[in-house]
């Protein structure tokens, strides 16, 4: 009798077609918004987790995402070197400056100081040059996959490139390195170069020292080493996910992203929901009288049931599986452009979980129809 | 119709395995890049963290000038070895040899007047003189002669009183100018007198100190090394002028270097946890395996306010740290006066992690 079901369902192409496309879309609305709202929360924390070569982010207490400059005393490094439990620390400074390209185009972008000897904190891989680079003279790193985007020579065309001079805050600096990142939730083209020197190139002000960045020993629980910390100096140390969490609970509480896409992410889960069952019910109502004719022929309750069951099961796997792929394809696209995708397991299976409740409610709804049936509908009409 | 009935189901399979793939990929986590070189980590379970900067033993001279002027020599270059006492720099010496010159000449003319002095009398003054006082006596003995012929006389009639008086007169005369021939003889001959003899002498000698204080002069426009050591900075060069008192970049710094000191800054809020002839390991930056254990020489008992890296002179001091000096033989690590340097100090511990409301009271203080 599945047979008979599935040959039902398929023998009506345009009507099989729709339904399949109708699944596929709710469940491409479904991942799509939400894997961008995802991905959008991930990379709040890029930086972070593109810096994560510690253990601990010593911090003033009130810092509320990872480009929150609230600057420490220069002696804290050293306080912090001090603590039980830490391996090595070094210095992080970050700030927002204006850059000024050869061409005269301006731009806002964010400087991070990376600790002079060891160049701790550095961007996970280079393109061009090397990381070593930096210790020459007026050596900027940029980003390679951003320049074109967010370091564009407006004027002169083009972009940033390798070996290229420009100004940040008044002060030559040379592109002696290309990077390659994660990319980030913060817009400004990020640009890194050794501590010192961003201390000079940046103005001056009373405290310059944005982050310490932490290893501890092995074996050290991470927890006590940030008490200590903090009873050593009185500054906030947060692991690389805590800081992650601050930072994407910032950014989507206090500016009304989450509510925002929140709300796309529900209309998109509501409107997938609605045009699935519809079209589900609307399938089996349409195919009433040929079960009128199944009940009319002697078929019982249950092999209705099962046909109908078979059917809509049939066309939720199928048009998840379809909308699925759309959907991680979709993202490819979208992620390859710049914009935020992030699809992490629970994503594809919630929608799946989704399109089965949907799938199930459809069935019963339109199953109560076809019990109801009287055989002699057939004839009637 | 077999192949189109199948294509639905593997668009599907298809798109299931896309999903997993995209799934996966996305949960790898990221690696970020290993650093250039790992940091230097403490050796100590209770380190007391510091920057270090290493300086000479003497700490760094910074060499000044007693005399400003334009530098006309320059002895040493940066690096070289020298024992106290080597010259340095000179500075243009023109003016002060020319007064010199002047100096002796009124120093030899001193000498001569007082030499002229003690010569005194002159050999060819004395013929006159005495032929003077020979003169005198004549003339005394005419002059008798003539009155004691008047006076023998013995009628009255034949010699006027007048002419008797002026013979007398005549001879009172003669006897007084022929004392005073002697007199000028015997002053002539006792030669210089003995306090014109004395301001003489101490011409001289005024002279000479004056003679002895340019002479001085030219000496210190030398500028000698006052230790043995390495000069470390030359800033002097042939032709520029070399200013006198504190100047903002030193005209030469040296020091001892054979034993080299390292000074470390410990912040205020550590102090206490440092003790004399506490343990010490300094790492050199970028490669933490060139390190060394240190000598404790002595904890500067003054607290000083931190000199920042950014060097803006308008910014206001935040951190006072305590400066604590160690030492190590030069020949055990590669580094070089003025270098920075991690440094750990076994110090005393912590009180063992407060209470939350403990630490919390303790945070506002140390935050600011």
């Amino acid at each position: 009798m599945i047979f008979v079901a599935l040959k039902m369902l398929i023998g009506d192409r345009l009507k099989y077609l729709g339904l399949l496309a109708g699944v596929a879309f709710a469940t491409l609305l479904i991942v799509q918004q939400s894997s961008i709202l995802v991905g959008l929360a991930h990379q709040t924390g890029s930086f972070i987790r593109d810096t994560a070569q510690g253990d601990l982010w010593v911090m003033d207490e009130q810092v509320r995402f990872s480009q929150d400059s609230l600057n420490l005393r220069d002696t804290v490094l050293q306080q912090v070197r001090g603590v039980a439990g830490v391996r090595w620390a070094v210095p992080v400074y970050q700030g927002f400056l204006k850059a000024r390209l050869g061409d005269g185009t301006r731009a806002t972008c964010i400087l991070v100081g990376i600790d002079d000897a060891t160049l701790t904190g550095g961007p996970p891989s280079m393109v061009e040059g090397s990381l070593a680079d930096l210790r020459q003279d007026r050596a900027v790193l940029i980003d390679h996959d951003a320049a074109p985007q967010k370091l564009r020579l407006r004027n002169a065309g083009g972009h940033l490139r390798y070996n290229d001079r420009f100004d940040i805050n008044d002060h030559e600096v040379r592109v002696a390195g290309t990077y390659r990142a994660s990319k980030s939730f913060f817009w400004e083209p990020v640009i890194y170069t050794t501590y010192s020197r961003a201390l000079s190139i940046a103005p001056a002000e009373r405290k310059m020292l944005t982050y310490v960045l932490v290893k501890t020993q092995p074996g050290a629980d991470l927890a006590a080493v940030a008490r200590d910390i903090h009873a050593a100096t009185g500054l906030t140390a947060r692991t690389n996910e805590e800081f992650a969490a601050v930072t994407r609970d910032y950014i989507l509480t206090e500016t009304g992203i989450l509510v925002n896409f929140g709300l796309a992410v529900g209309l998109g889960f509501v409107i997938g929901v609605l045009i699935c069952g519809q079209m589900l019910y609307n399938f089996t109502l349409d195919s009433l009288r040929y079960y009128g004719s199944l009940k009319a022929m002697g078929a019982t309750g249950l092999t209705l049931i099962i046909m109908v069951l078979a059917q809509v099961f049939a066309v939720g796997v199928l048009g998840y599986g379809i909308g699925i792929g759309f959907g991680s394809l979709l993202g490819k696209l979208v992620g390859n452009a710049g914009l935020a995708f992030m699809m992490p397991w629970w994503i594809p299976v919630i929608a799946a979980i989704a399109i089965l409740v949907i799938c199930a409610v459809a069935a019963v709804l339109s199953l109560t129809q076809v019990l109801r049936l009287e055989p002699a509908i057939v004839f009637r009409a | 119709m077999f192949v189109r009935k199948y294509v639905i189901p593997v668009l599907a399979v298809a798109g299931v395995a896309a999903a997993v793939y995209t799934v996966r990929s996305e949960s790898r986590p990221v690696t970020p890049a290993p650093p250039v070189a790992e940091p230097a980590s403490s050796p100590f379970n209770t380190p007391v963290a510091g920057a270090g900067i290493v300086e000479a033993s003497t700490q760094n001279i910074a060499i000044g000038t007693q005399l400003a002027g334009i530098v006309s020599k320059v002895y040493v270059v940066a690096g070289a070895k020298v024992t106290a006492g080597d010259p340095l720099f000179s500075i243009d010496a023109r003016a002060l040899s020319a007064e010199l010159e002047v100096r002796e000449a009124a120093l030899a003319s001193a000498q001569q007047n007082l030499a002229r002095m003690r010569a005194l009398p002159r050999p060819e003054d004395v013929p006159p003189a005495e032929a003077k006082v020979k003169e005198m006596t004549a003339m005394l003995e005419d002059a008798r002669n003539q009155f004691a012929l008047m006076s023998a006389v013995e009628d009255p009639r034949a010699v006027s009183q007048d002419a008797l008086a002026q013979r007398r007169f005549a001879v009172a005369s003669a006897e007084a100018r022929l004392a005073q021939s002697k007199a000028d003889l015997d002053l002539l001959k006792a030669g210089a007198w003995k306090p014109d003899l004395a301001i003489a002498e101490a011409n001289v000698r005024a002279a000479a100190a004056q003679v002895a204080t340019v002479k001085t002069d030219l000496d210190r426009l030398t500028v000698r090394a006052p230790v043995n050591g390495d000069v470390l900075q030359v800033n002097v060069r042939l032709g520029e002028f070399a200013n006198v008192g504190p100047v903002a970049t030193p005209l030469m710094l040296m020091g001892d270097t054979d034993t080299l000191h390292i000074r470390v800054d410990i912040d205020e809020n550590d102090a206490w946890r440092i003790t004399p002839n506490a343990k010490a390991t300094a790492f050199v930056r970028g490669n933490k395996q060139l390190k060394t254990d240190l000598k404790f020489v002595r904890i500067e008992p003054y607290v000083v306010p931190k000199r920042s890296l950014t060097g803006d002179s308008s910014e206001r001091v935040d951190t006072r740290v305590l400066q604590v000096l160690y030492s190590f033989p030069r020949e055990r690590l590669p580094v070089y006066v003025g270098q920075q340097m991690d440094v750990f100090i076994d110090g005393l511990a912590r009180p063992t992690s407060a209470p939350a409301s403990g630490s919390a009271a303790a945070a506002p203080e140390a935050r600011n």
